[in-house]
């Protein structure tokens, strides 16, 4: 018996650190990153990026933030403070007509609208210059968020109608009979019933906006109006050699997306079963 | 409904036009905020690079200059850094439904027991790949770095310096070294997704297999692996898919270089339209693109569109 147990225990004591070591070295580049932040540079110069650091430096945070991270910052919040909420709501309201209104053509209009889930961006690009210029919006915040509502739309119809799916529709029905306006039904027993699922698109969405690259790269030209991916590659060039700052921008970067990962665990997981049901 | 039925017993219907002839209309006012807009960002501009790519243009002079095939003739016979980025694209797409699809797999099979702090281990190999690629770019960029990077300073420290690497500016090295980079962001989604995916499997019928004496390579292959067959197929569509549209950590790390080494077919389609101002090679490039995803994404919509 006493055998048996402490041979269990082997096991664990085992798997527990094959599991720990793996999970460390998949983690280190983050805790390079984290440990060069915290640096001096010239503790940095000697000891080198995975070293702990000799003193906590928070002065690199703080200078990251006004040599120009500051504004990328808030670019990338207000486009996707606004874009996230706009374009669920009217993914939502497709999604809805897909599923529970009748709609005769919705098995045409649902691979139509999943074609923008494979297209490449690149083959857009060209046309959507020349549209851009044509509408006085390139390099401007209304732009890009207008182009991030279009290419967001696939996914977003692809989740909600997941969901709304699930709705049986017995329960549309009776509010039909009760004489419920479409636009009751979607406002007021849709769209509460879809919470979770509401909740995971705009996580998905909200992390996919912000970490957008090739569009506001194309469509942002002057620095004031970068976005922070956009914005570290280009911070990356003006200070190649200054890791410490460097580590610093790319944290402050991480932060909100650390945030919401660690509350919003579990819609990440929802969302993407509820995109490929 | 019922009413629509009974009128026309009623006669002629006096009390249901205004709501029968507008009905219809209903659910497409619903779909139109979403329909334009994707219509207008998405639908038209694909369909005009399809046009474009059959003028010679820079994009600015007011005259286009039709040309038949001539730009994708251009691309196949005399521009060799299409079929390296071309070469490039396909070694990528192997690699990628390979390595972190297996990686996902392995991972999700080990965190799926649910031992005491699963979860914690989870959110540790999930994190990479909410990150941006750029962001992974820069990141693994200083890992490379040659002197004071992480791999050449551990392998400096093993007392393999001749292992040591100037591993992004070395054309035969630097693709690899981006899919290594694109590899620990890519692995995370494969896991998510197998987690859901073994979720669904009744423990019940890998125990029965355990009393019968299948030993755990047995039932991962002749249970476990067959029923994450849906799973997989949308894990390797999603994957084959993604490969193919990869941009931003090559344009991150490497910037289609050295010499040309690392170009992809979407960095290629950039630099010609944006740098070379060759507008009808660039979106022939994007429709060939578009065409090759296809490929891979006909049989995938097929099952996200049935009923």
């Amino acid at each position: 018996m006493s055998a048996t147990t402490r041979d269990h225990s082997y096991k664990v004591v085992f798997f527990y650190t094959a599991v720990t070591l793996l999970a460390v070295i998949w983690f280190a580049p983050i805790i390079m990153l984290l440990f060069t932040a915290l640096k001096t540079s010239g503790d940095f110069a000697i000891n080198g990026a995975l070293a702990v650091p000799q003193s906590i430096e928070w002065s690199n945070f703080s200078e990251a933030w006004d040599t120009g991270v500051k504004n990328y910052f808030l670019n990338s919040l207000i486009i996707t403070v606004i874009k996230v909420p706009l374009g669920v709501t009217i993914e939502a309201m497709a999604a809805f007509a897909l599923t529970h209104m009748n709609f005769r053509w919705a098995g045409k209009v649902f691979p139509f609208i999943l074609i923008g889930l494979i297209v490449p961006i690149q083959m857009a690009l060209v046309p959507l210059t020349l549209l851009m210029n044509f509408l006085n919006l390139i390099d401007t915040r209304t732009g890009l968020t207008l182009l991030y509502l279009g290419f967001g739309v696939p996914f977003g119809v692809l989740v909600m109608r997941g969901f709304f799916r699930t709705i049986p529709s017995a329960l549309i029905e009776a509010a039909k009979i009760d004489g419920c306006s479409y636009l009751r039904m979607f406002f007021q027993i849709a769209l509460p019933l879809a919470l979770p699922a509401v909740l995971s698109l705009c996580i998905l969405d909200g992390v996919a906006t912000w970490n957008e690259f090739i569009l506001a790269q194309i469509f942002l030209r002057s620095d004031e109006l970068r976005t922070l991916p956009l914005g570290l590659v280009n911070f990356s060039t003006q200070f190649s050699t200054e890791y410490t700052l460097l580590a610093a921008a790319v944290l402050i970067a991480l932060a909100p997306l650390v945030l919401v990962f660690i509350f919003f665990q579990r819609y990440f997981v929802s969302g993407m079963a509820g995109a490929v049901k | 409904m019922n009413a629509g039925e009974k009128a026309p017993l009623v006669g002629a219907g006096q009390a249901s036009p205004a709501r029968q002839d507008w009905s219809w209309l209903l659910p497409w006012a619903f779909l139109a905020p979403a329909l334009l807009i994707y219509v207008v960002v998405v639908v038209y501009p694909m369909a005009y690079s399809g046009y474009l790519s059959f003028f010679k243009w820079d994009g600015v002079a007011p005259t286009k200059q039709f040309v038949g095939l001539q730009n994708y003739f251009t691309l196949l016979f005399n521009d060799k850094v299409f079929w390296t980025a071309l070469l490039n694209n396909a070694i990528w797409l192997v690699a990628a439904l390979l390595i972190p699809t297996s990686i996902g797999l392995g991972l999700a099979l080990l965190l799926n027991k649910g031992f005491r702090g699963s979860s914690i281990y989870r959110s540790v190999f999930y994190f990479p790949a909410i990150l941006s690629l750029a962001v992974v770019g820069l990141i693994w960029n200083w890992i490379y770095l040659p002197d004071i990077g992480l791999i050449n300073q551990l392998l400096g420290g093993l007392g393999l310096q001749s292992l040591q690497h100037n591993w992004l500016s070395d054309p035969n090295l630097a693709l690899y070294a981006v899919m290594v980079a694109a590899a620990w962001n890519a692995a995370g989604l494969p896991m998510l997704l197998f987690l859901a995916g073994l979720q669904t499997i009744n423990p019940e019928i890998l125990e029965a297999a355990q009393v019968d004496g299948a030993g755990p390579v047995r039932r991962f292959l002749s249970i476990t692996f067959p029923l994450l067959r849906e799973t997989t197929l949308i894990v390797l569509a999603i994957t084959a898919i993604n490969s193919l549209k990869v941009y931003d950590i090559i344009y991150a790390m490497t910037y289609g270089g050295p010499a040309n080494s690392t170009q992809v077919l979407s960095t290629w389609m950039y630099f010609l339209t944006y740098n070379y101002n060759s507008v009808g090679q660039g979106t022939a490039i994007a429709v060939i693109l578009f065409l090759l995803t296809l490929i891979f994404a006909i049989p995938y919509i097929r099952m996200m569109g049935r009923e």
